[in-house]
């Protein structure tokens, strides 16, 4: 018996809330195999590195997002469309410099820590939602955009929103990006 | 400063894939962390379980469905509501059993399993198992008993995805449901 052609996925809305938690799940796993907040939000990094190298083709083939022509540019669509799209919500941007490539998204509330209100006991250092850090890397790595993406604020620490810095490096090398294919 | 109201950037819909591909990372630190599929598919269902537990409160609030009166309305809540709400989709409930307390939800399509090929040497993983522990953790926070297990899988190269749904009992009020 031959094996069914892989079906191309239809487009599902989804509720928000079974992502938190499950989410949730994920995070609360990776806290007990790991006993360092460091190598938690390593590994939540790397697992978003590789959800985001998969999620921007998705990405790229829905929303008829032509080539971007500058930093802020990219910016405004991650805000405006991706998050949107993915997450539900719309954070806002600032810009922090004169040569524009470092930027923040400020989020008022954080997406994916809907139902925690702290941090777990003996967690300070946990960067939650670190997956998305890792996420957005690995979607502009894979359009060739080299980026550093931090969480600069969090609500779970305390602070008043939850900001995420990002900052372009510079272009990857089409020659050396072509190599690695 | 009074704080902005947020209302306008804010919606509880959001595409599946994202959803989809954390599933896959959870899946795929589960089959590092246990040696045996037999394990994962117990921990799926643990965490689904918890999962439930608190998704059945958002749920009621959000649906407006009532007290259902038998296991055929519950079974047309979770096929036309909840797993529209949850993972827009909408299976069809089929083999009911005489007495009522047996049926099947079939899923022409699981976004769950979208991307995802299983590997030869997982043979025994019910890669969507999570979603057998929702249903019965928020199922038991109304207070019924089930069972719900896979009975036919896509990734096995089933024509459809089925899982089998089976009332136990329903559970008296002054027991109250804990997590596992």
């Amino acid at each position: 018996m031959s094996r069914p052609a892989h079906k191309r996925p239809e487009y599902h809305k989804i509720n928000k809330d079974l992502f938190v938690l499950t989410y949730g799940a994920l995070v609360a796993q990776l806290c007990k195999d790991y006993e360092k907040d460091e190598d938690v939000n390593k590994y939540l990094d790397k697992m978003g590195y590789s959800i985001g190298t998969r999620l921007v083709e998705d990405f790229l083939a829905r929303s008829c997002v032509r080539r971007c022509h500058s930093y802020s540019e990219i910016i405004d669509i991650i805000a405006q469309v991706a998050f949107k799209m993915y997450l539900g919500t719309t954070p806002s941007v600032t810009c922090h410099n004169s040569s524009r490539n470092e930027f923040s998204l400020i989020l008022h509330k954080n997406p994916l820590a809907e139902f925690i209100e702290e941090l777990p006991a003996g967690r300070s250092a946990l960067c939650y939602c670190n997956l998305l850090c890792g996420i957005i890397r690995g979607a502009l790595e894979m359009v060739h955009l080299a980026a550093d993406v931090t969480f600069l604020q969090d609500r779970l620490k305390g602070d008043n929103v939850t900001e995420i810095g990002i900052t372009f490096l510079k272009k990857v090398d089409d020659k050396k990006y072509r190599r690695k294919k | 400063m009074s704080r902005q109201a947020n209302r306008g950037t804010e919606s509880k819909k959001m595409s599946s894939e994202l959803f989809t591909l954390t599933y896959g990372a959870l899946v795929t630190q589960l089959c590092k962390d246990y040696e045996n599929d037999e394990d994962v598919n117990k921990q799926l269902d643990r965490m689904g379980y918890n999962i439930g537990v608190r998704l059945i409160e958002d749920f009621l609030a959000r649906s407006n469905v009532g007290r259902c009166h038998d296991f055929r309305e519950t079974a047309d809540v979770i096929a036309k509501v909840a797993f529209k709400m949850y993972l827009g989709i909408t299976p069809s409930i089929t083999n009911w059993s005489p007495a009522g307390d047996e049926f099947s939800l079939i899923l022409e399509n699981n976004p769950l399993v979208d991307f995802v090929e299983l590997p030869d040497n997982h043979s025994a993983l019910i890669y969507s198992n999570l979603l057998c522990g929702v249903l019965r953790g928020a199922l038991e926070m109304v207070q019924m008993a089930v069972e719900a297990k896979f009975v036919q899988d896509t990734l096995k190269g089933d024509g459809v995805t089925e899982i089998r749904m089976r009332f136990i009992r329903r559970i008296e009020d002054n027991l109250p449901a804990g997590e596992e």
